[in-house]
Order: structure tokens, then C-alpha cells, then sequence
């Protein structure tokens, strides 16, 4: 039964769409990191350059600082995006030259300047500002002390360009995916189109082209291509085999019909009853056996065919084997062979299996035994638990097979080679197949040091639980 | 407690009900004349009956200190003196205004959606007719300086402007000015030459005019002086050829406003249409909005004067102005060049 399991295309969705999250993830992690790096640069750098300006209208007059914050400066401090702009000139002492706002810089700030530029990110009354501090050598006629410049702004350019680049970022990065997303499709009804040829070649055929496949198939389906063919192989075989039975079927059915048409032609012709009694006896074996050759070819056609397990029950094999051994044992069949059994085991010899069939199964075997061996053959059945198996044989010692017939034993109507018996060739192929349906191991051995022995391998219930 | 809240609801109750018997106060600190603005408050209280409000005329230095220090603080502060506009601003004393219409405003004429210029007046020289019968009158910088030089015996005590020192508009006028050119101070010197006379506002520059104690006067605010001249046809008003300034009063809603929504609604209300038509059609103050029509519109004067209209520019190079040392400079060469033979 053909279960759909997901579709290729949904699989490699997720896939696509679970790798995609999660280097997302990643990626916007990174540009969350690297925008907000960006923008504080370009900001920082304007913030320096407008302490570059301030720093160069510092002038020294009668021993102290003066500055003329050029206007050009407060522009630059404010940038596009005017931000409210701070600036503060020190002198050597700390104290403000020059300043627009009572923002306090941090004394350690003020201090660390002297030695290289500083960098302050504070709050100052409800908004975030971001400090730049220079320390600038300028000599007048009188002093030169260094002094400090410090200029500001707040933050909302530096959050507006972060953002807008993250923005421009994430659109980027959801545009590839759809990209990626689409092209995944397309790549994919490209890679499916050797899978859809096949397809459409398979259900082109006709319901009996069992030839092997022809098509041109990718690397990738070229296992499932000769699984195909090896499939198509088997098929045309069981076919092959199905065709010959019916034609060896109906061969043996003719056989004794002819024989029954000529006795009875001949016995119409007759006016004597004697003879007319004398062919009706024949008639009626020949009957008999054509019947029972009949009853046989409907068991092997329905073991063949039904495939369910619903019939299986827990089975005891000893009892069963013991009571089919004692059943023949005292039948007519047997009276001139040694029947036997040898000794049961003692361990569970419980399986899994239908009663009928494996009555069927001994019957034929023993059948089998007793018609194709000389009468006073020694014929033994018996069972044996190997482990996590059960064992069960018949061997005789009557002439044996030779083993280039041994494995044309189980076909239909094959006799063996032998053509003295009453049997229809149909015993084994009905054993093969009730073993079969119980997934049991038929072996076929020659006997030392004559005879064949027939044992069967069946799984005990509990290891067919254990299996399962 | 109880019979309190039961009073405000009933109060409430009124207040939505009859809009006059409740109406929120606004207060708005101004340094814009009553008499020239009455039109555009007229118009507003009509528009809003549910706002009570009270303007208060000041000049630009009290307007100033109020921001800081009146309690409660104004909802509204409006100011010629744009620098220090500007410091106050960047001060964070000012409110966002984040309405469609603030935010449409340009971008020329706003600052941090803060503040915002919303007149566009020309600064302009006057001159009394008596002065044409003498010479021919100046119609730029450079034929005023000419002026005072060759007949600077004629002009003597006849000349007036701001004073730097008294008036943050003249100030920051001259500020703009010696921007623009070094020979401003050539200028400023020949006006110390005349003994040029300082005043601390426009109106008194006029009054000085039509009572003839002036011939001409540099840099008044064009907006006034364009009414007067209209009702004293001794005084005529020359737009500056060469370039002429212009200044926008800047309003913004005061950060601690006790009534922000009104105060909201008035700012919104000046750079409405509705507003700006008023002031182009009823005040001379010149509505910066070119969808306006009126005798008083940016466009309008630009169509009559051309393009050597140069508005201060709002931004934050302003606050390079109000720089004490900065102001200490300006002013010690202004003395010194007033004061220069």
C-alpha cells in the first residue's frame, strides 16, 4: 500500500526555511551589531570634525583662552538630522571657558583627555548625548596651556541610521530568500522533470510489457530505475511460471480425461456387462484421481494467492505432529512402510500458523514419503528446538534424489524422475508453499546413507513477537 | 474629597457641554505687537471658542527670562530674537509639535519639528521725504555707506537703527550682517561717524521718522515699517537692492506647558492655512506658505523683490550668536568701530 509521506517540495521547504531562520538569526545579529558600528561612526567622525573647528578658533588674549565658536561649527555638531548640539571649552584648570549647556563631563573623562581624545555616551536631562573630548596645544605671547575641547550631540541620528540601515538590511536579506525561495522551486521542477519522463513512461505501458524499462534516468535514480527492472524481471518470471502451471495444469488434467473418454468410448461400443462393469471400476479410479489431482491444483492456487494471516492462531506443533503421525500410522497407506516418530522436546513448541495448512503439510510429506519409497522403508518424523527455532523433519531411507533434481523438487508436477507412482508431482510445491505462507525454511538434504530428509525451520510464537 | 470630584465632574460636564463657560487657559508669552497680531488671535479664538487665551506682548530679552523663570511656564513662547530661540530650544525647553501640518512645515523654517518660523519679514531701511530733497535716497548697503560718508554733515543725528547692545533683533541683524561682508563694519563706522542714534525697537525708529528727528533709518523690521508707512506717507521704506535680510519669528510650545493641548492647537493653528491666511491677508507679518494668498506672502515679495531675499537661517549656527564670548567680541568691535573716528 503506497503511503504519502510529505511532499519533496514541503520537505525541502522546511529545510530551506529552517536553515534560512537560523542564519538569519545570525546574519541579523551581526548587522544589528555592524549597522549600529556604522552609524556611530559616521556620526563620531562629525562630532570630530566640529571639535577640529572649535579647536582652531581657540586664541590666546592677555594670558587667557578665548574662543569665537565659529557658526560653522554648530552645523556640523548638529548634523542632518539636527540633533541638540553641545560644546565646552576648558582651560588647563577645568574651568569653562566656553560653553552652551551645564552638561556635566565626567572629571575622569576630563582627565583621560589629557592624554589622548575621549569618547562619553551619558544621559543628561532625558536624553542620551554623545561626548567628544580633544585636548588642543595652542601657545599665546604670555601662556600655553593646552585646553580642551568638548563638543556633543544627542543620539537620535545615530538610532535613526542604525535603524534604516538594519531596515535596508533585513529587506536585502528577505529579498534573497524569496530569491533563493524561488529558484529552490524552479531548480527543483528541473530536477523532477527525470522523475516525471519516468512516470509518464510507467503509465504508458501496457498492463503486460513486462520488457525491461527504457529510459534515460539521472545518477540518482538509477537504483530506483534498475529496482524497477529487476521488479519487471521477477514479474515476467512469475508470469512465465503462472502460464506453465496452467499449461501443465490442464496437460495433467487431460491426460486421464483422454484415458476416461476411451475407456467409456470403449465400453459403449460392448454389449457385454462384464466389460461395462469392468470399465466402470476404471472409470471411477480414474475419476477418483482426477479429482483428487483437482482438489490439489485448488489447494496450491489458493495457498499461492491468499496473502493474509488473518486465519493464524497459536498452534502446538508436537501435538499436532504427534496426532498426523498417529492418524497415518493406522491408515491403509502405511501399512507396509515403518512409520515413526522420534522423541518430542520438551521446551514450547508453539507457532504461529493455520491448522488446516499445516495438517495439509504433513499429510503431504508423509504422502510423499510413503509413495516414493519401497515398501518396508523406514520413514522418520520428528521435531527439534534449536535455539530460537523449531526443526521439523521427515526423512526415510528409501533410494534418495540426486541433488540436480533435489531443487526441481518443489516446481509442480515434477515426480523426480519417477513415473511408477500414483502422485501428481503437486505434494512438494503444496509443502513449498505452505511453508512459505508460515515463513518457514524448506531444506532438502540427502540422508547418510541413503535417503532424503525434508526439514522445515519455523520461528516459535515468542521469537515472532520478539521479531515483530 | 467627595463633593470635590463630584464639582470637577459637574465642571467638566459644563465645559463639554458650553464650551465658553469652561474654556482652557493659554497662555503665550510673545515679543510681537499686540495691535499687529489681534487679527490673527481674533481668528483663532473664533475657530476655537474653547480656548480662553492670554497673550502677553514683551520684549524679546523678557520673553527670554520668562522661559526659565515664570511659574507656571508659558504654553506658548514667540520670539523675534531668534538665537536665543534657538539656545532655549536646544536647551530642551521646547515640546515636539507632531502633527501633519508640522511636519509638512519646510524645513528652511523649522527646527526639530520644535520650532518654528512662521512670518517671513524683510529688513528693510526707511527714510523720511525730507532726505531726497537733500540727495539722491539709498536703495543699497553700499550707497547708504557712500551716503554717510559724502554728506555725513548733513546727516549727523539724523541716522538711527537697533541697538545691538538693547535689542536681540538688531543684534542679531547686525550679527548677520558682518557675516555677509567685512566691509559691514566700514559701515557701522560711518554710522558712529553721524552719531547714529540707537533705538531698542522698530516702532520707536518710526515714530522718530515721522516726528523728524530722522532722516533714514537702517535695518527695521520690514513688517512694521511697511503699515506705518502706509499711514504716514512721509515714510517711505526701501527694500534693501543688494540683500536684504529677513527675519521669522519663531514659536515653539514651552516644554512645562500647563495646557500642552491648547498650546498645540495654536502652534498648529499658526502654520494651518487658515492661520497663514490671516496673516497674509490682516497682519503684515508675511506668511511663509506658498499655498496662501494675501498682500503679505513670501511669494509675493519675492515676486516684487527678486531673489536677493536672505532669510536668517534656522539652524543651529544661531547658537553661535548668543556664544557669550562670541556676543563679548561683536560688541567690543562694535564700540570700537562706532566709537572710531
Amino acid at each position: 500500500m503506497i503511503k504519502v509521506d510529505g511532499s519533496l517540495k514541503v520537505r525541502l521547504a522546511v529545510w530551506l526555511l529552517v536553515t534560512v531562520t537560523g542564519l538569519g538569526a545570525l546574519l541579523m545579529l551581526e548587522a544589528h551589531f555592524s549597522t549600529r558600528h556604522a552609524a556611530e561612526r559616521a556620526y563620531d567622525s562629525q562630532l570630530e570634525a566640529a571639535a577640529l573647528t572649535i579647536a582652531e578658533a581657540v586664541q590666546w588674549e592677555a594670558g587667557k583662552p578665548i574662543v569665537e565658536v565659529p557658526a560653522a561649527a554648530l552645523p556640523i555638531l548638529a548634523t542632518r538630522n539636527q540633533e541638540r548640539v553641545f560644546y565646552a571649552v576648558l582651560d588647563n584648570a577645568g574651568r569653562r571657558i566656553s560653553s552652551n549647556l551645564d552638561l556635566p563631563i565626567p572629571p575622569g573623562a576630563q582627565a583621560r583627555t589629557s592624554h589622548h581624545p575621549t569618547w562619553r555616551t551619558l544621559q543628561h536631562s532625558g536624553s542620551g548625548w554623545r561626548l567628544y573630548g580633544r585636548e588642543h596645544d595652542s601657545a599665546g605671547w604670555e601662556t600655553q596651556d593646552p585646553v580642551q575641547v568638548w563638543v556633543g550631540h544627542t543620539l537620535g541620528g545615530r538610532h535613526e541610521l542604525a535603524a534604516t540601515l538594519f531596515r535596508q538590511t533585513v529587506v536585502r536579506f528577505l529579498a534573497m530568500v524569496l530569491l533563493a525561495g524561488l529558484l529552490m522551486l524552479l531548480a527543483m521542477r528541473v530536477a523532477l522533470t527525470p522523475m516525471r519522463r519516468l512516470r509518464h513512461l510507467l503509465r504508458r505501458r501496457k498492463d503486460d510489457d513486462m520488457r525491461p524499462l527504457d529510459a534515460r534516468v539521472p545518477e540518482e535514480l538509477r537504483e530506483m530505475a534498475e529496482t524497477l527492472d529487476s521488479l519487471f524481471t521477477r514479474q515476467r518470471a512469475s508470469h512465465d511460471a503462472l502460464l506453465r502451471f496452467t499449461a501443465d495444469a490442464s496437460h495433467q488434467l487431460k491426460t486421464p480425461l483422454a484415458g476416461l473418454q476411451s475407456i467409456s468410448e470403449l465400453a459403449l461400443h460392448s454389449r457385454n456387462p462384464d466389460e461395462w462393469h469392468t470399465a466402470l471400476v476404471t472409470v471411477h479410479e480414474g475419476t477418483q484421481r482426477t479429482s483428487r489431482l483437482a482438489s490439489q491444483l485448488l489447494s496450491l492456487a489458493r495457498l499461492r494467492h491468499a496473502s493474509d494471516s488473518s486465519g493464524f492462531i497459536l498452534i502446538d506443533l508436537a501435538v499436532l505432529l504427534r496426532d498426523t503421525v498417529l492418524d497415518w500410522a493406522g491408515s491403509e497407506a502405511a501399512a507396509h512402510h515403518d512409520l515413526g516418530l522420534a522423541e518430542l522436546p520438551h521446551v514450547s513448541t508453539n507457532i504461529r500458523g493455520e491448522p488446516w495448512a499445516l495438517c495439509e503439510l504433513l499429510g503431504n510429506l508423509i504422502d510423499n514419503a510413503l509413495s516414493y519409497t519401497p515398501p518396508g522403508s523406514q520413514i522418520t518424523l520428528g521435531l527439534e528446538a534449536t535455539g530460537d527455532a523449531l526443526e521439523l523433519y521427515i526423512e526415510d531411507n528409501g533410494p534418495g534424489v540426486a541433488p540436480a533434481v533435489r531443487e526441481r523438487l518443489l516446481h509442480p508436477f515434477e515426480r523426480g524422475g519417477r513415473q511408477d507412482t500414483r502422485g501428481s508431482g503437486l505434494g512438494l510445491a503444496i509443502v513449498d508453499s505452505i511453508a512459505r505462507r508460515h515463513a518457514a525454511r524448506l531444506v532438502l538434504t540427502a540422508r547418510k546413507p541413503c535417503g532424503l530428509c525434508v526439514a522445515l525451520h519455523f520461528l516459535t510464537a515468542e521469537q515472532e513477537i520478539q521479531d515483530a | 474629597m467627595r463633593d470635590r470630584l463630584n464639582y470637577l465632574l459637574l465642571a467638566g460636564l459644563l465645559g463639554f457641554a458650553l464650551p465658553g463657560f469652561a474654556a482652557t487657559p493659554l497662555v503665550i508669552e510673545a515679543a510681537l505687537d499686540r495691535e499687529v497680531v489681534t487679527p490673527l488671535l481674533n481668528a483663532f479664538s473664533s475657530a476655537h471658542p474653547d480656548i480662553a487665551l492670554t497673550f502677553h506682548d514683551r520684549s524679546t530679552l523678557e520673553v527670554d527670562t520668562l522661559i526659565e523663570t515664570a511659574e507656571p511656564a508659558p504654553d506658548v513662547v514667540i520670539s523675534s530674537a531668534m538665537p536665543w530661540q534657538m539656545d532655549r530650544v536646544n536647551q530642551h525647553y521646547a515640546r515636539r509639535l507632531d502633527t501633519p501640518r508640522a511636519r509638512q512645515w519646510p524645513s528652511w523654517a523649522k527646527w526639530r519639528n520644535e520650532v518654528f518660523g512662521f512670518t517671513f519679514e524683510p529688513i528693510v531701511m526707511a527714510y523720511r521725504l525730507d532726505l531726497p530733497r537733500h540727495m539722491s535716497p539709498p536703495a543699497t548697503h553700499a550707497d547708504l555707506h557712500t551716503l554717510l560718508t559724502e554728506k555725513q554733515h548733513i546727516l549727523d543725528g539724523k541716522i538711527t537703527t537697533y541697538s545691538p547692545a538693547q535689542s536681540g533683533v538688531g543684534y542679531t541683524l547686525f550679527q548677520q550682517d558682518a557675516r555677509y561682508t567685512p566691509r559691514f563694519w566700514d559701515l557701522v563706522n560711518a554710522l558712529g561717524d553721524v552719531n547714529v542714534k540707537l533705538e531698542s525697537n522698530t516702532r520707536d525708529m518710526l515714530q522718530g521718522l515721522s516726528a523728524g528727528r530722522y532722516w533714514l533709518g537702517y535695518n527695521l523690521l520690514g513688517s512694521y515699517a511697511m503699515v506705518w508707512a502706509q499711514q504716514h506717507p512721509e515714510v517711505i521704506v526701501q527694500v534693501p537692492q543688494d540683500y536684504a535680510l529677513v527675519m521669522m519669528r519663531m514659536a515653539f510650545i514651552h516644554r512645562d506647558a500647563p495646557h500642552p493641548r491648547a498650546a498645540e492647537t495654536f502652534l498648529d493653528f499658526l502654520l494651518s492655512h487658515e492661520g497663514q491666511r490671516v496673516l497674509a491677508g490682516q497682519t503684515p507679518l508675511f506668511s511663509i506658505r506658498p499655498d496662501v494668498t494675501g498682500p503679505y506672502t513670501a511669494q509675493r515679495l519675492r515676486d516684487q523683490v527678486g531673489d536677493r531675499l536672505y532669510p536668517i537661517p534656522l539652524n543651529a549656527s544661531l547658537l553661535a550668536f548668543v556664544d557669550p564670548q562670541q556676543r563679548h567680541a561683536f560688541m567690543a568691535r562694535w564700540l570700537r568701530e562706532i566709537e572710531a573716528d
